[in-house]
């Protein structure tokens, strides 16, 4: 991708932004801030795992002792193996490395150290929804190290803006899903304050059709007012649940025919007053045209009595040179 | 009512250049603004095809504009320049993947095409200001009607046809209307109300993109007919002007009779058309052609718009030299339209960002100083008394041509692989058409531009010669 080298100002700019935005989400290190205490998150890590006979190896590197922290989705059961690495500044053999589950403390752990980097390992099986969550290893010395593995049911997207349709109008909500395999989807419809979900069943208002698993499609037809408001796609994952919420608006059509009429009205207005201004003017100029013609008239009636009177003077004048 | 020798030059003909302006604004910056509601449309009808729609339809949506691109470079590329950037390097061919968009592109240049000679022979007969407020109310109901559309068939019908017909009644007959109130200051005029596209190309685009998020796109497409209305009120203005020619010339089929039989005329019209076919290609491929060479999307619309900026001061710039300079008005087309078809088959040379950008501003520049005087020459030509059906002839011709420009290129990009083909025989295309404009009369001459008189004569003397033939015929 080729920037203009005499165009620099706007693209460089923009592109200063992005590399701004991308720098701290970078998977990796955080940079080093002296003035937070909380851990950095790190960007959620590209870590999808599909095959449950795949034993995924996910580590963390630990530097001094700012928390690094690693999200990683997963939708099945699978053998997991967590592996933290310390970077420690002096003698091996009087550390203590603990792995941790929120506050219980987590055996089968598995720790071996080369010259000052300390490795160490925690293996197991995540079956259900009660083993996601966050794992940390800590590292007992002066100052405490930590990682942490935040494990997490893939996230739905649905649609950040409401969706504006019509009454009698027929809308499609779609809720889809990246990375994931099939699953199962319900849908939920607003109540007051409750989740209500929705009974494809009852009435063909509403009908639930999936082209992939990857998303689930919700066609609501004939709509009416009642039927605005908030909408749940629910993905039901072995490892768990997660759920997106799509707003939709639903306009009776005078809300648009109401500046529509101001606007035609403002526009037979505008016609009436050139029109009208326009025939005024022809008026004018027809008196004005009038008012020439009576002057030109007058002129040539005067021209005629002028001619007439300086008849006499010529007369006169012959008179006077003959004799 | 009293048969002016000279036309006004002024006064009331200010008031035309101003419904000019705003009838560009309405017709062309609707018609570009409109891809941002096609995306809508397409997902509201058709849900199963989103992705390939998608990315067809902005590919579509370039297309579409083309046959508009004469009007302004706005007309042309998308609002979405980013988007629209990635969709022609994804869209594979030439777009036509998605058929309706082709359809809708096909109807409405037919209908603004053949609408063009019956507005200009009714305009002729009643005067513009009943055609161009009758073509305003088809064009708001259009898009009435396409508010209430229930399949893409509606679509077709209502904004295709019955919208198209009613923007082809209103432009051509106001542009004729404003030869006849100047003729000193032709080509000044011309090229002010000429800038109305432009002016709202920028307006138009976040206006339609924030009625569909208020009112999705039925209450948007209901608004923007609303808007359209002005069209009505543009043509009100249309105070009717009687020359001295005009009982000479007689009603409209005396005129498209004489028309026909003038050879001027004819040849004037196959070196539009010719025009036409090269000049409006490369604003499409000129996209196309950034991303072949690897340049990134933000720098690519950066670009686009420098060019539309240009063409902008092109249209100012030549509507005032073209009444500065004396002499023929052809010379100076001749001369715009070598120097872009010159400037269009130099472009696939240049492959440095800076050469690059200077044709690209050169190409705009050029392009758009000779839209004002391409509409100038024709009153001299056949006088303003035929000006309404010479006009509508030559558009109606020359969106022939451009319609076969478009294929012939994309046929080319696809067999050579890139775009020199294409942008060289749109150049020779520009070039050819500028040759033929050296055949005019009086192109040679150091004689002003032709008077009244002599084209009243002129007018006698082909009606003369038509009624001696006719009993030969018999």
């Amino acid at each position: 991708m080729r920037a203009l080298p005499g165009l620099r100002a706007l693209p460089l700019l923009l592109l200063g932004l992005l590399a701004a935005g991308r720098a701290g989400r970078a998977d990796g290190e955080t940079s080093v801030s002296p003035f937070t205490s909380l851990p950095i998150r790190e960007e959620t890590t590209t870590k999808h795992f599909n095959s449950s006979l795949e034993t995924p190896n996910i580590s963390l590197t630990v530097r001094s002792s700012v928390p690094v922290e690693k999200n990683i989705t997963l939708e099945r059961p699978s053998n997991i193996e967590l592996t933290c690495q310390f970077i420690t500044s002096g003698n091996v053999n009087s550390v203590n490395v603990t792995w941790k589950k929120g506050n219980k403390q987590l055996e089968n752990i598995h720790t071996n150290a080369t010259g000052s980097i300390l490795y160490t390992q925690y293996m197991f099986i995540i079956t259900d929804s009660k083993q996601m969550g966050s794992y940390s290893c800590f590292l007992e010395e002066e100052k405490e190290q930590r990682g942490t593995f935040n494990f997490k049911v893939p996230e739905v997207q649905g649609k950040n803006k409401p969706l504006i349709t019509y009454v009698g109008d027929s809308v499609v909500l779609i809720c889809k899903c990246q990375h994931c395999s099939s699953l199962n989807w319900t849908w939920y419809s607003n109540n007051g304050s409750a989740q209500v979900p929705i009974d494809v069943q009852m009435n063909d208002k509403y009908e639930i059709k999936g082209t992939n698993a990857n998303e689930t499609r919700l066609k609501i037809t004939h709509l009416s007012e009642d039927n605005k408001g908030s909408y749940w796609c629910r993905a039901a994952f072995p490892l768990g649940e997660s759920e997106q919420r799509v707003e939709l608006v639903v306009l009776s059509y005078l809300v648009p025919l109401k500046p529509f009429l101001g606007i035609a009205a403002e526009v037979v207005i505008v016609v009436a007053v050139i029109l009208l201004y326009e025939t005024h003017t022809q008026k004018k100029k027809k008196l004005t045209d009038d008012g020439k013609e009576f002057e030109q008239i007058e002129q040539l009636k005067s021209d005629d009595s002028n001619g007439i009177e300086n008849n006499a003077p010529r007369h006169r004048k012959n008179e006077s040179v003959s004799q | 009512m009293a048969h002016r020798a000279e036309p006004p030059d002024g006064g009331w003909g200010w008031m035309v250049v101003l419904s000019a302006f705003f009838q560009s604004a309405l017709v062309f910056g609707v018609l570009r603004s409109f891809g941002v509601f096609f995306v809508e449309l397409v997902a509201a009808f058709e849900e199963q095809a989103a992705r390939v729609s998608w990315i067809a339809s902005i590919g579509i949506a370039v297309q579409q504009f083309g046959s508009e691109c004469r009007a302004g470079p706005e007309a042309c590329h998308p609002p979405s320049e980013g988007k629209g950037a990635a969709g022609t390097r994804e869209r594979t061919g030439r777009g036509w993947g998605d058929p309706g968009g082709g359809r809708r592109r096909a109807s409405r240049t037919a209908s603004s095409s053949f609408s063009g000679p019956v507005g200009s022979a009714l305009s002729t007969k009643y005067g513009p200001r009943p055609v161009v407020m009758a073509g305003g109310i088809l064009a708001a109901s259009g898009m009435l009607l396409a508010s209430l559309a229930t399949t893409l068939t509606h679509l077709y019908l209502s904004i295709g046809l019955l919208s198209g017909s009613g923007w082809a009644l209103t432009f051509t007959p106001t542009l004729a209307c404003l030869s006849r109130y100047f003729s000193r200051r032709r080509s000044l005029a011309t090229g002010l109300a000429l800038t109305g596209v432009g002016l709202s190309s920028f307006a138009f685009a976040p206006l339609f993109q924030w009625l569909v998020s208020l009112y999705a796109w039925r209450g948007a497409l209901l608004l923007v007919s609303a808007l359209s209305l002005h069209l009505v009120a543009c043509g009100a203005l249309l105070r009717p002007l009687s020359l001295m020619e005009d009982p000479v010339v007689g009603g409209p089929g005396a005129q498209l009779t004489s028309l026909l039989h003038h050879g001027p005329f004819l040849r004037y019209t196959v070196a539009l058309t010719l025009i036409n076919t090269g000049y409006f290609i490369p604003y499409i491929h000129l996209i196309a052609h950034l991303q072949d060479l690897d340049w990134d999307p933000l720098s690519a619309a950066f670009l686009v718009s420098v060019v539309a900026i240009s063409d902008l001061v092109g249209r100012v710039a030549s509507g005032w030299l073209g009444d500065a300079v004396p002499g023929p008005v052809a010379r100076l087309l001749m001369l715009w339209t070598t120097l872009t078809g010159v400037s269009l088959a130099l472009l696939p040379v240049a492959h440095t960002p800076t050469a690059l950008m200077a044709l690209a501003v050169a190409y705009g520049f050029t392009s758009g100083a000779l839209t004002p005087v391409a509409f100038s020459v024709l009153p001299e030509l056949v006088g303003t008394g035929r000006i309404y059906c010479g006009l509508g002839l030559v558009q109606m011709v020359e969106s022939i041509g451009g319609l076969l420009g478009a294929p012939l290129s994309g046929y080319l990009r696809d067999v050579t692989g890139n775009y020199t083909a294409s942008f060289v025989v749109a150049g020779s295309f520009l070039l050819a058409g500028s040759g033929i404009l050296m055949t005019l009369p009086h192109f040679c001459s150091l004689a002003s531009t032709s008077k009244p008189q002599d084209r009243i004569r002129e007018a006698v003397e082909t009606k003369v010669s038509l009624s001696k033939e006719e009993p030969e015929e018999d």
